[in-house]
């Protein structure tokens, strides 16, 4: 029997001090089905339930023949338990530094319901007391030492099947000291392996991302953040705008498009050097780059006169501009398939001036719509395409009406491309995948301000990353 | 005319003195000016008389020149208002509308006139779609002005398009009236702002 289970159940906490009473608030929002539905209250969620005409009525928000808010699917989500981390030889200080980075990261990964109410008295270090975690409710224990070596740290993460009562994966982490600028990236690899040996399934701790953001005298540059909300950094000075970047499939530079004395040029930015190089093959207005899954070419838009279209360029020989589409309409915003054997973008080719999404074959050829475009629509507005890592998933945005706000929207190619829209709240653009295909940060605006928020595209959960920031185009790096 | 009257009593005077006196009376020296004199006094006269009149010329002319200068600046400023007139588009529109069409009409004579002129059209769009997609939208919209500059026989070098997308609101506010003002083209002129001819 599939678990019908509400989305945009929002939960808006960042940077939650990970402390146990926090879990308890986590722990009861993860709660599904059945009296949660009610619980969670809000009119979004009983519209979902109903999926009635009567709820169809609020065409601002609904894609006709969209499900809104539901996802039929079998998730299961088992509960963890985290036991306090100890530490030895030195390694006291950073074991609930570690703890807490884990327990954040494990929360946000969406995949387990995390224990909260924990006793006083766990029994030994040693000895782990199965009946105790069985009884109050664990499917899996986790519990970690973390031990200095002189050299940084040595993190032992145990994972116990608690209903087996055994040790059902074993691993060994190097750790830098805590003041160290790799410390977090390492503990967020760390959870992430925690979630591949549980489920055998990438996690997306150990990754950023890369947004355009507007300073004080109306300049946008490009920044970077952890995908848990620490770190936030500028990475360019262009003190002009620079919008739209994307990162490479290797992590290690963000090309991006911004304005110049000559128009707007690309650049490709290298995270190690700090270095930068414009990109201009031909003459023309550029924009949104995105990098092929070679890593060694990248596809953009180029504008001239009335006509645009998406073009290649190999960025290792700098040659070989390859034309892919254009005409007297915009051709914007590429994304390729994982094996890049396809990409999908946005166009206006349909003869009006709104966009809407196409899929086509990596080496040309005639595009197929897949927007839910309706004829003689001057409606129905559909952009900013980003095909996920894996899974066949497609995410953008739309809005069916000129009035309406945009939504996050889900094709499943692999299920006859069925739609999902995962927002019914504010106003929310620009989705891009995290490496784990199942997460989408997104630009979103609500009534208290804007900010980025990244949804969970298998369960709905939905958390604000950066809060109170105009911000734009953010971009998922790969697993760092 | 002063001297003349003056001049007369005198002369009679010395003419009467000479009839009375019983010796012949010597040669009396004129008390006056002598006729070369007198001439001399004319041309001067005249000659200063026209230098008056000349100057009243010259300064008549200058205050003429001053005010067609100025007729002049008044032309060139109104021509470039009229060159750098914004023209407002409808909402995710990139055609013109008959009111923009009239706009550029104006434009295009002092635009034919004046070749030296070189204009940046800066493409903008309201808030509303993504931030890429007005990019790409106020791109159409300068693009779609310049097609309109060169269908009317203008070189299409002389107009360097951009857009801002709805990076540079007019009006930041998110209201119909604010979004309405800020889908426009901006027109900045980039070379020959002073040899602007406005033409008659």
């Amino acid at each position: 029997m599939p678990i019908a289970r509400a989305l945009e159940t929002v939960d808006l906490r960042t940077r939650r001090p990970p402390s146990r009473a926090s879990r308890v608030i986590a722990a009861g929002q993860r709660s599904v089905a059945g009296p949660l539905l009610a619980a969670a209250g809000s009119a979004l969620v009983a519209a979902a339930v109903l999926a009635t005409p009567a709820a169809a009525q609020d065409v601002d928000t609904r894609v006709p023949g969209v499900r809104l808010g539901m996802v039929y699917e079998g998730a299961y989500v088992p509960e963890l338990a985290i036991r306090p981390f100890s530490g030895r030889f030195g390694g006291e200080g950073a074991a609930s530094q570690v703890e807490s980075i884990l327990a954040n990261d494990l929360d946000f990964s969406d995949r387990f319901r995390i224990l909260s109410e924990l006793p006083e008295s766990l029994g030994g270090v040693r000895d782990i007391d199965y009946a105790l975690w069985d009884r109050l409710g664990a499917v899996y224990l986790l519990t970690g030492t973390v031990e200095g070596s002189g050299n940084g740290f040595v993190l032992i993460l145990r994972v116990h099947d608690v209903l087996y009562r055994q040790v059902a994966h074993e691993g060994t982490f190097r750790v830098p000291d805590p003041n160290d600028r790799g410390f977090r990236m390492a503990v967020h690899r760390a959870s992430d392996q925690v979630v591949e040996w549980v489920f055998g399934e990438p996690g997306m701790a150990a990754s950023r991302i890369a947004f355009s953001m507007q300073r004080d005298d109306g300049t946008k540059e490009i920044y970077v953040i952890d995908a848990d909300g620490a770190n936030l950094t500028r990475i360019s000075d262009h003190r002009d705008l620079a919008l739209s970047p994307a990162w490479s499939p290797d992590g290690g530079r963000i090309a991006y498009t911004a304005m110049t004395d000559d128009g707007w040029r690309i650049f490709e930015h290298e995270l190690g050097s700090g270095e930068s190089s414009r990109i201009e093959p031909r003459v023309g207005e550029y924009m949104t780059p995105e990098y092929l899954p070679d890593g060694r070419r990248l596809a953009f838009t180029i504008h001239e006169g009335a006509t645009s279209g998406l073009y290649t360029w190999d960025l290792e020989d700098q040659c070989c501009l390859t034309n892919l589409t254009g005409g007297r309409f915009s051709d914007t915003n590429p994304s390729y398939s994982p094996d890049g054997r396809q990409l999908v973008f946005s166009s206006t080719r349909l003869g009006s001036a709104i966009p809407q999404i196409y899929t086509l074959d990596a080496g040309g050829g005639q595009p197929e719509l897949l927007s839910p475009y309706r004829y003689g629509s001057q409606n129905s507005f559909f952009t900013a395409p980003d095909w996920a890592p894996f899974g066949d998933n497609i995410a953008f945005s739309g809005r069916v009406s000129r009035a309406g706000f945009f939504n996050i929207l889900v094709a499943r190619m692999g299920e006859g491309r069925r739609l999902t829209q995962l927002t019914a709240e504010g106003n929310n653009e620009d989705p891009a995948w995290a490496p784990d295909g199942r997460h989408i940060v997104f630009f979103g605006r609500r009534d208290w301000g804007s900010g980025l928020f990244v949804v969970d595209a298998a369960s709905g959960r939905t958390r604000a990353l950066l809060r109170g920031f105009e911000v734009g185009e953010p971009d998922w790096s790969p697993s760092m | 005319m002063t001297h003349r009257r003056i001049l007369v009593p005198v002369l009679a005077l010395a003419v009467f003195a000479a009839a009375c006196s019983k010796d012949p009376p010597p040669p009396v020296e004129p008390a006056g000016p002598t006729a070369e004199e007198i001439a001399a006094q004319r041309r001067a006269d005249s000659i200063r008389a026209a230098e008056a009149a000349a100057e009243r010329e010259r300064r008549a002319a200058e205050a003429e020149a001053e005010r067609e200068r100025r007729a002049m600046e008044q032309r060139m400023a109104a021509a470039r208002t009229t060159l750098e007139e914004m023209i407002f588009f409808g909402y995710d529109e990139s055609t013109l509308t008959a009111e923009a069409e009239r706009v550029l009409r104006s434009k295009l004579d002092i635009l034919r006139n004046s070749p030296q002129v070189m204009m940046r059209i800066d493409g903008h769009a309201d808030e509303r779609g993504s931030t890429e997609y007005n990019i790409a939208l106020g791109n159409r919209r300068a693009e779609a002005v310049r097609a309109f500059f060169v269908s009317f026989g203008l070189d299409e070098g002389r107009f360097q398009i951009r857009s801002y997308g709805e990076e540079r609101p007019l009006n930041p506010a998110s209201s119909e009236s604010a979004w309405a003002r800020n889908r426009r083209a901006e027109f900045v002129i980039t070379a020959g702002a002073n040899q602007i001819n406005p033409g008659m």
